[in-house]
């Protein structure tokens, strides 16, 4: 501790920063209107100083973070000396502070008095940005133009006064004004408890001591993350991983990182990935640094707090013109798969520092199901942009999780209820994927299956989903888990399935049904180590079927026991 | 004997005692705590129920009335002793249940666990049938189906079956056929279908629901079946009534029924309770702090209205600082108390981190082994060893019958937390009460600030074995000005079910714009709904002139995902509806949307007011006045130590100028030094915090 601030305010001043970013996380949850924020929970709340440094994030979107700080370096270039009580600026440009189109950043700079004390800063993910596809998230546009309306940082209000401009542009430029503008508010009315919460603290325990929390706060997350560092064995670890294609070239991409560890210091470099591709998978260098620290971080001990500390011990790099880093004006909507596969890459590469603290690869980010249209007799458009997740892999001593949030973000699922009574929609079934675990000694966990059939007249449907040719990892000896599938059939019946590829934009009409098949997690471990009774166990439970069981894990099961001299005799066989 | 003549006796089970207050001949209060038996607690409830009959000197003839809090089925969820329980759903939705709602408590947590279902994927079958969106039915239901697929899980000694079908809310059809169908093939087998608990959307919380209902409700039943027949043994004829979730009273009839309302049935009877006590003195704006030796949780009355939840989730762990995330328990979608929860209390456990900072809590060292300075094997400094060390604790605890070790409380202060600082015992000790009150104000604040309820329009009251030791520091931290704590801070859950009455809701779906309401149909909805709960009232036993109907509609802006409930009014005005909606949503957020209003449902209150119950302004005789002693308290910084006088409780001046302690036998209450304290008539203290200090 440092001499300037006691252990006690400190303490009290993490626990008030903390509920202050869960308030404004709730607040989101309770005023926003369109179901990818409300239901979904698409968005993030997080409470900066002056100087644009976080304070505290709440326990949302964690992938946002990490790009906080260079939003905050294009907010300064623009407006560094041109903040003022009551101003709110506004942007979504990934090429000057963004990430892709439909993520809005809302900074609010927070006054005590004439000090600028700090900035609420909410991101919410909007269902429309514009652009040639409902829900603006398609995968296969090949240049920013076509995604949808780019707001460079402009101040929404300027010293209290509404931009009304900037309001007309927004309205006219998304297919669903009315959500747009309903989750604009959502998220003013959530920077203003920002602000007063803020201002309390700011109150009570001065400006200065805030500025002084935040070096403490900062260097006790550095301290905590060269602790942990030091103790790791120094050297190079590689892995690579694949996104399925881009869009327009079924040809794998390939994500290949490197992590040096030196003394208490990490070294991350993406050389030898794939170069800027012509769809929307490419990712701002922001956003696959904020992947990569939220990798790391997931290995670290549960108290090290997520702020900037961290990113201090923390070199990333990316070659420029890279999938990693692309040039302007490359279109970045589906963004969000690179950064999930950043992740899964560099757990994998972490996999080799410290095994125990990894688990095998999960269903490799949400899959995203966008249906738009227009209802026939009233022109009234909608937009479903439905999240898909998903399942953890198996970990050292514990089986992945079934059916669970990717570790990237925190989100929810859309109830069906509220989607059928909202959408021209009908879910035929929801439900856990049997088979879809890597097998392990710990399993992977089961992804999910969800179908939905169309009951309006026409709609544009678009699937940015993944890990449909290269399968989530397994570890040490775990199998890998089950691709994914997107079953499609325009007559609406089973038997006229087609399986399309990962990447899809086409129109469809009434009755048509869409079954997803996420992929599922990883195994960990030999299969062969697992003991018969858990298997028995999935197959008693129908997570996996009496063929998974005797293939995967060399476990005979007869009804509803255990055939041991079958097992012992397929396990030998297998070993030999 | 007329019935008000009759006595009451309420009880508060908890995890060290069991609580007991009886009250009513003659407006004399007895209390009484004996042990807990966890493993059959209706022993101790039986026990304590006969040995308060002999305190008061009175026999079974006047026992009126048995109010009763319970932990039955909170424990039985946390220990899975529950039912063998089976799931019956639409085709394609078995594993709703098990999916949930996908978010994990923690972030960065690769190592999180889900909890297991209650029911596993086995007894989870699924039927032909289906309900749209709109209510009508497109498959309907297969009854052979259901029937065959019910006596499998009977053949695998499944005893308990919830039923819910997609979108059975708009259409309960399906359901009320699948429900009688069952329980006429299986007139053993308990039935709970999901719409008899929760006729509303979103399948995942309406399934769960179901799911927790099924799962309890044989526990509950067999529990509250000893525990009547137990009463008749004692003579004891006098109706037994649960306290639910929501702080009010039930018949033992429902909570038989459908227990899922009576899953926090104690905790939240001590926030009713201080509403109630508020009420009584009016008071109308209050934050009920409760602390205990593991936990401390915070409740808020508004406007005379205790602040309520219409879901919550219950889990193994404790800490609830936050509202925003729900994830890893099992989700009950029922009215509830609104209680925030924080993993600090009286046995919390204070250590220093690998990265320099102090913590306590969430562990506790509980009953055993308990703080340090109990000298029964704890060997980590608590917050009670903190506050022995400054001075806040007797030496002797509850008249003598354990003395505390302040040495050896020092002495590890000092090695655990004082040498790594740097700090002195005493600052160290300092710091644990510092840190551990910074945490428990969260619990407050995600009551107050986060509804954007100012907490210094609040009074504090304290209660629990804890609460009046804390109580002015954490009204400090919050900027509150006055603290109530009640004469009898240690057995106030018990007392406070004894204040309460009897409420039961209904709620009917009423979708559509507000302003194309049909006044006349919603009058019609409503009229229906107050029948109904004008005779769930009458049956718990409450004359038809003490009740009282209130209607409620629930309101959202387009497009949102929760509603806030304003009064109907009647005539049924649309605009003077907007308005308080208007008016309420401002209060909340600030700022007011101009968009479309939605109406989700109406809902009907159906409250009754108990004869009899116990009224917090009975005034009480303080006894004779006691000589204080005196010990020396640290009161932080600005203070430093005080020589500081302790009084008995009941025997200390009217009023006082801190620094000052009250001892009592159920508790501690600590007046600062920049505070002043009055006792009332009825024996409550009430503590004035100097301005600017």
């Amino acid at each position: 501790m440092t001499a300037s601030i006691d252990p006690v305010t400190f303490a009290v001043l993490k626990s008030a920063l903390e509920s202050i970013v869960d308030d404004m996380a709730y607040t989101v949850m309770r005023t926003a209107r369109s179901p990818i924020v409300r239901d979904v929970l698409d968005y993030s709340t997080t409470m900066c100083d002056a100087q644009g440094r976080i304070l505290a994030q709440a326990k949302t979107v964690a992938l946002h973070l990490g790009a906080v700080p260079d939003a905050v370096d294009s907010l300064m270039k623009h407006y560094g000396d041109d903040l003022h009580p009551g101003d709110v600026i506004i942007f979504n440009d990934p090429y000057d502070g963004g990430m892709h189109l439909p993520d809005i950043f809302m900074f609010k700079p927070i006054f005590s008095g004439d000090r600028h004390v700090g900035f609420s800063v909410v991101i919410c993910h909007h269902c429309d940005m514009g652009g040639r596809v409902p829900g603006s998230n398609a995968s296969d546009s090949t240049e920013i133009f076509q995604e949808g309306l780019r707001i460079p940082p402009l101040k929404l209000f300027s010293k209290g006064v509404r931009n009304d401009t900037l309001f007309a542009m927004i309205r006219t430029n998304v297919r669903l004004p009315a959500l747009v503008v309903g989750d604009l508010e959502a998220q003013l009315a959530t920077c203003a408890l920002g602000e007063r919460e803020l201002l309390r603290l700011v109150d009570k325990y001065g400006a200065d001591m805030l500025e002084e929390f935040l070096e403490e706060f900062l260097d006790y997350g550095e301290r905590l993350t060269r602790k942990a560092f030091a103790e790791w064995p120094d050297g190079d670890y590689t892995f690579t991983d694949y996104i399925d294609g881009d869009g327009f070239d079924e040809t794998p991409i390939p994500i290949k990182v490197t992590i040096t560890v030196k003394g208490d210091h990490l070294t991350v470099d993406f050389t030898g990935s794939a170069p800027q591709v012509r769809g929307a998978i490419n990712s701002t260098l922001s956003f696959v640094k904020s992947a990569t620290y939220l990798g790391i971080r997931c290995v670290l001990d549960n108290d090290v707090p997520n702020n900037a500390g961290i990113y201090r011990c923390i070199d990333v790099s990316a070659p420029k013109g890279t999938l990693l880093n692309p040039e302007f004006p490359a279109p970045v909507a589906a963004r969000a798969l690179t950064g999930y596969r950043v992740a899964d890459t560099v757990l994998g590469a972490l996999a080799g520092i410290v095994p125990g603290r990894v688990a095998a690869a999960g269903e490799g980010g949400n899959s995203v199901v966008c249906l738009g249209g227009y209802d026939k007799q009233t022109r009234e458009p909608f937009i479903l942009v439905d999240m898909i997740n998903g399942a953890l892999g198996g970990r050292a001593t514990l089986d992945g999780v079934d059916g669970v949030t990717n570790p990237c973000q925190n989100m929810s699922n859309m109830p069906v209820e509220i989607m059928e009574a909202t959408y021209p929609i009908r879910i035929e079934e929801y439900g856990l994927r049997p088979d879809s675990c890597g097998a392990g000694k710990q399993r992977g966990g089961l992804s999910v299956i969800r179908s939905y059939r169309l009951l309006a007249d026409e709609a544009v449907m678009q699937l940015r989903t993944d890990r449909y040719q290269t399968r989530p990892y397994g570890l040490f000896g775990g199998a890998p888990g089950a691709p994914s599938l997107n079953l499609f059939a325009q007559s609406g019946a089973a038997e006229d399935f087609e399986l399309l590829n990962s990447k899809v934009t086409r129109e469809i009409t009434r009755g048509a049904l869409l079954r997803h098949e996420q992929a599922g997690g990883g195994g960990y471990g030999n299969p062969f180590d697992r003991t018969p009774e858990a298997v028995l166990e999935d197959v008693l439970d129908g997570k996996i079927t009496v063929g998974f069981a005797r293939k995967e894990f060399g476990v005979a099961v007869n009804g509803n026991s255990l055939d041991m001299v079958e097992t012992e005799a397929l396990r030998r066989a297998q070993v030999a | 004997m007329t019935k008000e003549s009759l006595a009451r006796i309420g009880v508060d089970i908890g995890g060290t005692f069991t609580d007991l207050v009886l009250t009513g001949t003659g407006g004399k209060l007895y209390h009484r705590k004996v042990s807990s038996t966890p493993p059959a607690p209706e022993q101790a409830v039986l026990a304590g129920v006969a040995a308060i009959m002999e305190d008061a000197e009175i026999d079974a003839s006047s026992i009126g009335e048995i109010v009763h809090g319970t932990t039955v089925g909170s424990n039985t969820l946390l220990q899975k002793l529950g039912a063998r329980t089976g799931l019956i759903t639409t085709r394609g939705f078995r594993d709703v249940l098990e999916i949930g709602r996908l978010r994990t408590p923690d972030m960065f947590n690769l190592q999180w666990e889900k909890p297991e279902p209650l029911v596993r994927r086995r007894y989870r079958r699924e039927v032909s049938e289906r309900i749209a969106a709109d209510g009508s039915i497109l498959t309907k239901l297969d009854i052979d189906e259901l029937l065959s697929v019910a006596q499998e899980l009977v053949d695998e000694g499944l005893t308990s079956l919830a039923v819910c079908f997609l979108n059975s809310y708009r259409n309960p059809e399906h359901e009320v056929q699948a429900g009688a169908a069952l329980e006429k093939a299986f007139p053993d087998l308990e039935i709970t279908t999901s719409v008899s608990v929760l006729p509303e959307a979103k399948e995942y919380e309406r399934t769960s629901t179901a799911v927790v209902n099924a799962y309890v409700r044989p526990a509950l039943k067999s529990y509250l079946t000893r525990l009547e027949d137990g009463l008749r043994a004692l003579g004891i004829d006098a109706p037994l009534m649960v306290c639910n979730s929501n702080g009010a009273l039930a018949s033992s009839a429902t909570a038989r029924e459908k227990p899922v309302f009576f899953i926090s049935s104690g905790r939240a009877a001590g926030a009713a309770g201080g509403g109630r006590l508020g009420a009584a003195l009016d008071t109308a704006n209050l934050v009920v702090f409760d602390m205990g030796g593991t936990t401390a949780s915070a409740s808020l009355v508004a406007d005379g209205q205790l602040s309520r939840v219409s879901e919550y989730e219950f889990r193994a762990g404790i800490s609830t600082p936050s509202r925003f995330i729900k994830a890893g328990g099992y989700m009950m979608s029922v009215p509830a108390v609104d209680v925030a929860e924080v993993g600090s209390g009286a046995g919390s456990i204070a250590h220093v981190d690998e990265g320099g900072l102090m913590k306590v809590g969430p562990i506790s060292a509980g009953a055993e082994p308990g703080p340090v300075c109990y000298g029964i094997g704890g060997d980590r400094p608590t917050v009670t060893d903190a506050n022995l060390i400054l001075g806040y604790l007797p030496q002797q605890l509850a008249g003598g019958s354990r003395t505390l070790d302040v040495a050896r409380a020092t002495e590890v202060i000092a090695r655990d937390l004082a040498k790594p600082f740097g700090l002195s015992a005493e600052q160290a000790a300092w710091g644990v009460r510092a840190v551990v009150n910074a945490n428990m104000a969260r619990a407050i604040r995600a009551v107050t600030v986060e509804r954007g309820v100012d907490p210094r329009d609040f009074d504090l009251v304290a209660i629990g074995g804890s609460g009046p030791v804390h109580a002015a520091d954490i009204a400090r931290l919050l900027s509150m000005k006055r603290i109530l704590v009640p004469a009898s801070p240690g057995v106030f859950t018990a007392m406070g079910m004894l204040a309460g009455d009897v409420e039961r809701y209904f709620i009917a779906p009423f979708p559509g714009m507000l302003e194309d309401i049909d006044a006349s149909a919603a009058l019609a909805r409503v009229e229906k709904l107050k029948t109904e709960a004008h005779a769930a009232v009458l049956a718990e036993g409450i004359p038809a002139e003490a009740i009282a109907l209130s209607a409620e509609i629930d309101l959202r802006f387009r497009g949102q995902e929760l509603s806030l409930s304003v009064a109907l009014g009647d005539p049924v005005d649309a605009e003077a509806i907007r308005a308080r909606y208007l008016d309420a949503y401002r209060t909340i957020y600030s700022y007011t949307p101009t968009d479309q209003v939605e109406m989700v449902s109406l809902r009907v209150t159906g409250r009754g007011e108990r004869p009899g119950k116990l009224d917090f302004r009975l005034p009480r005789d303080p006894e004779a006045e006691t000589p204080a002693t005196t010990r020396r308290v640290y009161f932080g910084e600005e203070h430093g130590w005080h020589d500081t006088p302790c009084f008995s409780r009941f025997g200390a001046p009217a009023t006082l100028q801190g620094p000052a302690i009250l001892e009592g036998t159920d508790s501690t209450v600590v007046i600062p030094p920049d505070a002043s304290c009055t006792r009332d008539p009825y024996l409550n203290i009430l503590i004035e915090m100097d301005a600017d200090a």
